[in-house]
């Protein structure tokens, strides 16, 4: 019995978060004295394949057609079904993510097992096979047992620490034979935004509100996400305003983000964006204004003027650098 | 063309959540109901733009749940759309959601099938997945824009670090975000008209459950908030790294 | 609604010397569906175009309130009362009142939609030929069109009748010539059409005329400086020898001031309608501020004197609401009753309305006081900041103020409640004479102590009012003897009476609206409510009591003065009790709820 695993890879390099999912699948393998069986779609480096074992992974199966090195849904839930039979997996881990999300479900469906979407938890087994997740926007947690015998589950992302350990995993060809309507979806055109973090998988984030008065104000933000190695993201007004691109805006109606630092700057903290930001590990709230709500949901706080406070913050991150090169 | 829009009911974004029954559900007491804004501004509007354009015939709007819906359902006929349906069920989760919704645009037959990113209340974002799955058809999620032309739709949607556009045939599923659409407020024509757009009910064939909720918690409280002078910018960031371990 | 024989609603001033059943008035807390879908669009209308620019529409940006205009026309809400084949959507009139509270909160965006709507649409609605009504009212409707009402002139205000503005027959008898100066004419800067009252030759009495902003003639003066509303376009408008078609007569020769008064009866109960929609916004601003502004280490709606500050508000609120939605009830069914009996469905509406214009005038005064004090508070409550244009109450403070001014000053209007009172009663359509009498002789007699009485949820509020009905008829009845054809030189008098007739139909009214809602949702789910009841009806007594006793010692010598005073008090006891805790409790509920909750 094997527990299998989606590993994702960008170019050929491990995403940093697959590596959580498999050290997660090893925890639950481990629970049920079962394997783990990573599954690497498209072309993934050997060095990198041979990493897995580090993490937990006794096996992976890869699958060397370079049309899966984008995303083609069908396809990876196919391949991921092929290789459950081959390893007999009844759990089935990906990630909690773009990629992740649009897969899971359809194995699970294809198994007719019960899915939990983004868990927080290791399962529980006393009760059944219970998982946390975050609900309502990260209000509340709920607590959902799967009953069916198949078992899918969607990790969210950074809500383990990564251990990596000693390890090696057998690597071994796994062939699918695929459709044509696997890759119905047809790519035309990919805009990456260049040379910046992306928000979604960012440890650390630099975010900006209506306090900083103006789109020309930040080049401070950016200074200080640069200095930091952050992400940058913003609040609703300030996208709605066209001051920044909008798929910074995070919040209930825009994108949830779960860094380790979530650096606030200007924003008052209204339900509604704390919803997209509550998941953070540290939250820093930059604000004028002491009355500001956030302050109340934040770990630390700078009551200030962003204009000074930022520039002081930047050079403070950059000095601490320097002196622990 | 038809356009099969998949709404559902979530407590407004400023509800407070309070736990009853020993945790094992939500309290409905004073909960102000609406419509997940992602099915409503997104995929609803968008569904209705292309109907206003030509491109569609018919906007069907589908919900799964009791009585107690019909409410929202029509919130969303005064947007719009030519009928509604209802499937009366109380679903554990996604999976049966799916299934009921499956089971009923097969039989009708849609050329597009358009919801939200994922509804506000559960974050899970499976539901539209999975119809795709048993419809045997594409899915396109966290769509930025969507174009119909004949038979194909493009897309422009969110990846990792950026944006991409796809094109596909039609049937497809597509599950919308900020973007597709904006958010209209319904007016007086339509408001009146909700009352005279139909309303079917619809039994399912019953779906065994898969998962379900057993109980909820509240995220613990915030220990206190530690205040750093803004002329001290050293010592926040030897908090974030020493104490907070974050850098 | 339905009413049976046995709870059909009384007539307008009754309510003095009769008893209404709680099941027959209307209470807010029963809108169906597609009313709070229609109050959600006006919600989310403010929300996303008016909110976001009040500094722009204060500053008179060019072409930003006509636009705002035209898109609540697009989404049906300048034609709500419009008949459908006009272009709008002839619903009926709670609905429209809910419309205007709810856009109550949208500061000098709600004075234009409301002057629009009003006086700007109506008196072609009411009073046009099928010509008129179908050449103007549908681009009204719709918002391509919009209406101003030239009545007032620098030298007519309250007196409206003095006029000097003047028409006369053109040469040919095509056109009247129109040459006056109107004032503070709301909409001036950007409407399309004008309602224009002036005396034709020399006529003792004012005509209507619809006027086009292009007829050769009119011309404008520049936007006035207000202390508040500066977002509501006003001006002067000048007509010389304006060329007006004959055929934009509204209605017949010297009917002007009737249509004139018709129209205000309606603007009256309008306004306390927006009135009481700002008020709850102000009080939603004020809870959010005292629940995150920190003194002394704690929010300062943890203190006593802010607490009791947001229960007044409410309580005051609430008590306004209650007359308004009971009143505008009344004046639909009055209406609707006189439809089915076959009367035209307009010339229904306005006698419907007519009948209640007492209660249009007590709402008006009533709720612009309400209004004014909760901005006063909210300002106290916003402290600092309360004072700083940067935060909202300043804007809220300086818009309330006109509102005791403008559709007749409020001490007009408390005039005219007395008076229409009165005329009615000489004109044998309310018998306050009866009722007076046998209240002067159970003066004379021991009080009973209504000993044995059951004793209901409401018991004791329901004999309060009905004391304070024989205080008010003791009072006027008394005022009416003493000083006879004097009482209308007496207006100091008039005023006390006013506001004993005030509290009085307030009380009721809020009264009648908590045992509904107790039979709706039950006691436990509506203790606040039935603390807003019993606080506001004690206060009400003392009120009572002190007009009263102003009034009796101004007209009443001896011992009829004596025995005329102790009857005001045995009238306006109340029992006491813990006031103070009441508030709290009201206070509390606010504060858990972050927001206006009643």
């Amino acid at each position: 019995m094997s527990v299998l695993v989606l590993v994702e890879h960008t170019e050929g390099i491990i995403k940093k978060k697959s590596f959580e999912a498999v050290q997660y699948a090893s925890h639950i393998a481990k629970q049920n004295g079962a394997t783990v069986t990573a599954v690497v779609l498209g072309n993934a480096q050997s060095s990198e394949i041979e990493g897995l074992g580090a993490y937990g992974a006794q096996k992976v199966l890869y699958v060397a057609d370079a049309r899966l090195d984008e995303l083609h849904a069908r396809a990876y839930a196919k391949a991921l079904i092929v290789a459950a039979q081959k390893e007999d997996s009844k759990i089935i881990i990906a990630l909690h993510d773009i990629n992740g999300r649009a897969v899971a479900p359809r194995v699970a469906v294809k198994l007719k097992a019960g899915l939990v979407a983004g868990a927080l938890s290791y399962p529980d087994t006393e009760k059944g096979f219970v998982i946390k997740k975050a609900v309502f926007s990260g209000k509340a947690f709920a607590f959902v047992n799967i009953l069916s015998d198949a078992k899918v589950i969607t990790l969210m992302p950074n809500s383990f620490q990564l251990n990596k350990a000693e390890g090696k995993a057998t690597v071994e060809k796994l062939d699918v034979s695929f459709d044509e309507k696997d890759f119905g979806i047809k790519v035309k055109q990919v805009n990456k935004v260049s040379g910046e973090v992306s928000l979604a998988d960012a440890e650390l984030v630099v975010s900006g509100g209506r306090g900083m008065k103006g789109p020309e104000n930040w080049g401070l933000i950016e200074d200080l996400a640069k200095e930091l190695g952050a992400a940058t993201a913003c609040s609703r007004p300030v996208a709605d305003s066209h001051w920044r691109p909008h798929h910074e805006h995070v919040g209930q109606t825009g994108g949830t983000i779960r860094p380790n630092l979530y650096i606030a700057v200007g924003i008052s903290g209204a339900i509604q964006h704390l919803a997209g930001v509550n998941g953070s590990k540290t939250i820093v709230v930059i604000n004028k204004d002491p009355e500001a709500p956030f302050f109340k949901a934040a770990n630390y706080g700078v009551v200030g003027d962003a204009m000074e406070v930022l520039p002081k913050l930047t050079a403070a991150v950059k000095k601490y650098k320097e002196t622990h090169k | 063309m038809k356009i099969l829009v998949c709404i559902s009911q979530v407590p407004d974004t400023s509800t407070k959540i309070i736990l009853k029954d020993n945790n094992t559900a939500i309290s409905s007491d004073g909960v102000t109901y609406i419509i997940n804004p992602y099915d409503e501004w997104y995929a609803l509007i968008r569904a209705l733009e292309l109907k206003e354009t030509g491109v569609a015939t018919d906007v069907h709007l589908i919900t799964v749940g009791k009585a107690d819906v019909e409410p929202i359902i029509r919130k969303g006929l005064a947007l719009g759309g030519d009928e509604a349906i209802r499937i009366d069920a109380a679903p554990n989760d996604a999976y049966e959601t799916a299934n009921y919704i499956a089971e009923y645009a097969k039989s009708v037959g849609y050329d597009l099938i358009l919801c939200g990113k994922e509804s506000i209340d559960y974050n899970n974002g499976t539901t539209g997945v999975m119809i795709a799955e048993l419809l045997d058809v594409d899915y396109i999620g966290f769509a930025t824009s969507i174009q119909i032309e004949g038979n194909i739709a493009t897309v422009n949607r969110e990846i990792e670090g950026g944006e991409e556009t796809d094109t596909c045939n039609l049937p497809v599923v597509i599950a919308c975000q900020k973007g597709v659409a904006e958010a209209r407020i319904p007016n007086m024509r339509g408001i009146m008209a909700a009352r005279t757009r139909p309303l079917k009910v619809v039994t399912p064939t019953a779906v065994a459950p898969v998962a379900s909720i057993l109980s909820y918690e509240m995220p613990p409280a915030k220990a206190g908030i530690k205040l750093v002078d803004p002329d001290n910018m050293d010592e926040l960031v030897e908090l974030l790294h020493s104490e907070a371990k974050v850098i | 609604m339905n009413t049976t024989e046995s709870v059909k609603a009384i007539k307008g001033g009754e309510f003095l010397i009769r008893e209404t059943a709680a099941e027959s008035i209307f209470i807010p807390e029963e809108w169906n569906e597609e009313q709070l879908m229609i109050a959600e669009t006006c919600t989310n209308f403010l929300a996303q175009n008016v909110t976001p620019n009040l500094n722009r529409i204060d500053e008179q940006e060019e072409g930003l309130m006509a636009h705002l205009m035209e898109e609540a026309g697009n989404l049906g809400l300048l034609g709500i009362s419009v008949p459908e084949e006009y272009g709008g959507f002839g619903k009926d009139f709670k609905t429209a009142m809910l419309v205007t509270e709810k856009l109550g909160a949208g500061h000098s965006f709600s004075v234009a939609f409301s002057a629009h709507t009003g006086i700007g649409t109506l008196p072609i609605l009411y009073y046009g030929n099928d010509a008129q009504k179908q050449k103007y009212i549908p681009k009204l409707a719709s918002g391509e069109w919009k209406g101003a009402y030239c009545l007032t002139e620098p030298g007519a205000g309250s007196d409206a009748n003095s006029g000097k503005a003047r028409a006369k027959l053109s040469a040919d008898g095509k056109y009247y010539l129109i040459t006056g100066q109107k004032m503070w004419i709301t909409n001036a800067g950007f409407a399309d059409i004008f309602t224009v009252f002036a005396k034709i030759d020399n006529d003792e009495n004012l005509s209507a005329f619809i006027v086009e902003k292009d007829f050769e003639g009119l011309s404008l003066n520049t936007e006035e400086h207000k202390m508040g509303i500066k977002g509501s376009s006003t001006r002067q408008v000048f007509f010389n020898d304006c060329k007006v078609p004959v055929e934009n007569l509204l209605s017949e020769r010297q009917n002007g001031f009737k249509i004139a008064v018709n129209i205000l009866n309606l603007g009256r109960i309008k306004l306390g309608g927006g009135t009481v929609g700002a008020s709850k916004d102000v009080i939603s601003l004020a809870v959010k501020y005292a629940n995150e502004r920190e003194q002394f280490g704690r929010p300062i709606s943890k203190y006593g004197a802010i607490r009791y500050k947001l229960a007044q508000q409410a309580i005051r609120t609430y008590a306004s609401e209650a007359a308004i939605y009971r009143a505008s009830q009344n004046m639909e069914e009055a209406t609707d009753m006189l439809v089915e009996s076959g009367m035209d469905s307009i010339k229904a509406k306005l006698k419907g309305t007519e009948q209640y214009a007492i209660e249009a005038a007590i709402i008006k005064v009533h709720a612009s006081e309400t209004l004014d004090y909760v901005v006063d508070e909210g300002v106290q409550i916003y402290g600092g900041m309360g004072f700083s244009a940067e935060a909202p109450m300043d804007r809220a403070y300086r818009d309330s103020r006109i509102n005791r001014i403008f559709e007749g000053t409020n001490e007009i209007n408390r005039m005219l409640t007395v008076d229409m009172m009165l005329k009615r009663a000489m004109k044998g359509e309310l018998d306050l004479m009866g009722p007076a009498q046998k209240v002067a002789g159970e003066l004379m007699s021991i009080p009973d102590f209504n000993a044995g009485e059951e004793d209901g949820l409401f018991t004791k509020e329901k004999k309060y009012i009905a004391g304070f009905k024989k205080a008010v008829l003791m009072v006027a009845g008394g005022a009416v003897q003493k000083l006879m054809a004097q009482l209308g030189k007496e207006q100091e008098v008039l005023m006390n009476l006013a506001d004993m007739l005030i509290e009085l139909y307030v009380s009721e009214s809020l009264q009648l609206r908590v045992e509904k809602l107790v039979g709706i949702k039950g006691e436990e789910a509506t203790k606040e409510q039935l603390d807003i009841m019993r606080v506001y009806i004690s206060e009400a007594a003392e009120r009572i009591l002190k007009s009263g006793k102003e009034a009796l010692n101004s007209f009443a010598e001896g011992d009829e003065l004596r025995m005329m005073l102790m009857g005001l008090r045995r009238f306006t006891k109340t029992e006491d009790f813990n006031t103070t805790q009441a508030r709290r409790n009201i206070a509390a509920k606010l504060i858990a709820e972050n927001k206006y909750c009643f």
